[in-house]
């Protein structure tokens, strides 16, 4: 019994060790990191212009849209096209454009932050690793007992406080939205999370690539090149598909659409697009250009009114047909009058977007890719265990004595192989 | 008297090339061991596989009876390595440095103070506490580097070149600082290509070359064996005197290897004691060959050794390398 508690114990204490071993080896290398890049001046220097900036655009944002009210021209400069004459605004008076503010700024802030966090974070980790190995000091660290993937861990974490610090740093200003509403808390919570799981997922690749290229230089670049290719190209790809697999509606009916085959995924590692998702559901009135896109993309019908028949791909229905209490359908179906809805505005304001549709998508699958990232690159960096994993060590695990082993084995192995099973190498 | 550092028949290649080609030490506790040869001898890929930074391609290497194979977290904690090129971290000060390597090596906070304190006070950068470590002027970085291997208290060093690039000063200090770690019970296994540099310091020798151990043993036995045999200078009247010299000489088994020197006298590297010089002598005089002068050159081990690493490995004074075995 007593043995049974003991051994318990000792395992516990093993589990312990092991976990601390592995989260002193992040504490060590995240504090010598953040230590050398909050040091001086300059990391509060860069805080404080990336506040001003975003300080600037939304002040921006809000007097270009009050201005353009004032001229009459309901325009959303993020997104929105103006369409003067329209009935953006109509009924809704001071409130809609409130409303509209907010949306804008809420829109504006989320596109310019997730730019900048898809420039800084594989900035700030695309030389960790390959900069240890310039500067050759990357041995130093690998002959300490650090478990590899703790080391790894270590960089990115230094790595992200620093650009979580810049995203933490602006949800004041974000909260601006608030006085003008249109925006509730949860859409700005959503935001933030698109932007942390952005942050983990461009910090984690550039980690990788640092590990996976020898010289600081290419790594940067071929981060960049990776993140370029995920935004614009992701986009690029998609849109050709659509083109390529769409069919044209086909006539009268219930869903008239313009179906495609494009993977929905090709898009999940596009933050923007992640934010289109974001700024759709939030947008005031009905109609909403990012929702069309939406719209296309998901392939979920998109109940919007009139206006969007024009947009390229989105996937509308024609709600004459729609049915009373259909989801997305106004309550009573809209009879044609006249046989022109174009006269009939007003009937179009209880129609909207499914919400988290795709951004949850989005950052599940940048968190993944974060965490393979991360896992691969620890492999990396360790000289010994290539591309394999292995159990911690533990030191009453192996206990020979000092000389008691006899030496004489000898096994021949390719160069970066692990090392032999017990059962092989005991035989001498 | 068991040994702290056992290689077995290390052997690293590097893309079909042989680096280090079934290597066989034994380094006891307590000793200040040199690895001697010239530059791509695989001294630094046979440190680095002992530090474990290189798997090998063979063979294996027990530390304090740990692998490097198996149990390279083992041999870690065992071990304090020092690279022959290394970088410091910018934005660090001196005391940082030693306190994150302290922490890498999951030393308490209180400990690690002390740890501090103790070992700038012994490689004499206590009033260099606060600098930045690059700042540092490079052997006080070099001293630096080895007491970031000197953190954990490892019962075995393992230093490649650590007097690359130190004025003569700077080299007796790290002198001393070894004989002091020595004095603290520490195996100290340190390489170099300048053989003088080692001989005053250590306690034994292998002489590497092509991945392969020329001669190890105690430095005595060393000097012993090679001072056994040595270089002799002949100077023969006359160019067929030279001619008929060279002629019999490279038939002799105690001759290593014969040159012509530009002054007309023969450089004659000799296996063997006196007695074999003298019968050298006596061999020439007795074919004819009018000897004008014989005598021993200054030699000493470096001469020695530029000879050995200098033919090739398998037809190397087999005599010694029973030393090694």
């Amino acid at each position: 019994m007593s043995a049974l508690v003991s051994g318990v114990r000792r395992r516990g204490g093993a589990a312990r060790r092991r976990l601390g071993g592995m989260g002193s080896a992040v504490s060590a290398v995240a504090a010598k990191e953040l230590r050398g890049r909050m040091r001086g001046r300059r990391a509060f220097v860069v805080v404080t212009i990336y506040l001003l900036l975003l300080s600037a655009f939304a002040f921006g944002i809000y007097t270009y849209l009050k201005e353009s009210a004032a001229l009459g021209q309901a325009t959303d400069p993020v997104f929105g096209i103006p369409r003067p004459g329209l009935p953006t605004f109509l009924g809704y008076g001071d409130a809609g454009l409130s409303a509209s503010i907010g949306h804008a700024l809420f829109s504006g802030l989320l596109m310019v932050e997730t730019l900048l966090v898809l420039v800084l974070a594989p900035a700030f980790t695309s030389g960790a690793i390959s900069m240890e190995r310039e500067k050759q000091t990357l041995d130093l660290l690998v002959t300490t007992p650090l478990s590899t993937l703790g080391m790894v861990v270590g960089k990115l974490i230094s790595a992200l406080t620093y650009v979580f610090l810049l995203i933490i740093a602006s949800i004041p200003l974000a909260s601006l939205v608030f006085v003008f509403g249109g925006v509730g808390p949860e859409d700005l919570v959503r935001g933030y999370a698109v932007l942390f799981a952005l942050a983990f997922g461009m910090g984690a690749l550039g980690l990788l690539i640092s590990a996976l290229v020898r010289r600081t230089q290419t790594a940067t670049v071929l981060t960049y090149v990776l993140v370029l290719a995920l935004t614009i190209g992701s986009v690029g790809i998609h849109q050709f598909l659509v083109v390529v697999t769409q069919s044209r509606p086909t006539g009268n009916v219930i869903v008239a659409q313009q179906r495609h085959k494009s993977p929905e995924a090709l898009l999940w590692l596009n933050p923007f697009v992640a934010d289109l998702d974001l700024v759709c559901t939030t947008a005031p009135g009905s109609y909403h250009i990012t929702c069309a896109y939406m719209s296309m993309v998901t392939g979920r019908p998109y109940f919007g009114s009139q206006f969007n028949s024009g947009m390229e791909g989105g996937v509308l229905i024609d709600h004459f047909n729609c049915p009373p209490g259909g989801r997305g359908c106004p309550a009573v179906a809209v009879m044609p009058i006249g046989g022109d809805i174009a006269v009939q505005p007003a009937l179009t304001t209880s129609f909207g977007f499914p919400r988290d549709t795709f951004w949850p998508k989005s950052a599940a699958a940048f968190t993944v890719v974060g965490l393979l990232s991360t896992l691969l690159a620890a492999q990396l960096v360790a000289p010994t265990r290539r591309l394999r994993f292995r159990r911690p060590f533990r030191r009453a695990a192996v206990a020979p004595l000092v000389g008691a082993t006899p030496t004489g084995s000898i096994e021949e192995l390719a160069p970066g192989e692990g090392p032999p099973t017990e059962k092989a190498t005991d035989e001498s | 008297m068991s040994a702290v550092v056992q290689v077995d028949r290390l052997t690293k290649r590097y893309n079909g090339s042989l680096a280090v080609a079934g290597l066989e030490l034994n380094v006891e506790q307590g000793e200040i061991f040199g690895l001697v040869g010239p530059n791509g001898a695989g001294k630094t890929t046979t440190l680095k596989m002992l530090a474990t930074l290189l798997v090998p391609s063979a063979g294996d290497a027990l530390i304090a009876g740990y692998s490097i194979r198996r149990q390279p977290d083992a041999v870690r904690q065992l071990i304090g390595y020092m690279p022959d090129t290394f970088g410091v971290y910018d934005d660090m000060r001196v005391w940082e440095y030693l306190d994150f390597f302290g922490r890498c090596y999951g030393l308490p906070a209180g400990r690690r103070r002390q740890m501090i304190g103790d070992l700038l006070e012994l490689v004499d950068l206590a009033n260099k506490r606060e600098a930045y470590v690059q700042d540092l002027s490079r052997g006080m970085q070099q001293r630096l580097c080895l007491a970031h291997a000197l953190v954990h208290d490892p019962q075995v060093l393992l230093l490649d070149e650590p007097a690359s690039g130190l004025d003569p000063r700077a080299r007796v200090e790290l002198r001393e600082l070894l004989r002091e770690l020595r004095a603290l019970g520490k195996t100290i296994l340190i390489s170099s290509h300048i053989l003088p540099e080692l001989e005053e310091l250590c306690t034994s020798l292998a002489i590497i070359d092509h991945g392969r151990v020329l001669a190890s043993g105690k430095v005595e036995d060393i000097h012993q064996a090679f001072r056994a045999g040595g270089v002799y200078l002949l100077r023969p009247i006359g160019e067929a005197g030279l001619m008929a010299a060279e002629a019999l000489l490279a038939g002799l088994p105690e001759v290593a290897s014969v040159a012509r020197r530009p002054d007309g006298q023969l450089e004659i590297a000799l296996r063997g004691d006196e007695e074999a010089a003298a019968r050298l002598v006596a061999a020439l005089v007795g074919d004819g060959v009018r000897v004008a002068a014989f005598a021993p050159a200054a030699s000493d081990l470096e001469e020695l050794f530029l000879q050995i690493t200098d033919v090739e490995p398998s037809a190397v004074m087999p005599g010694v390398q029973e030393v090694a075995a």
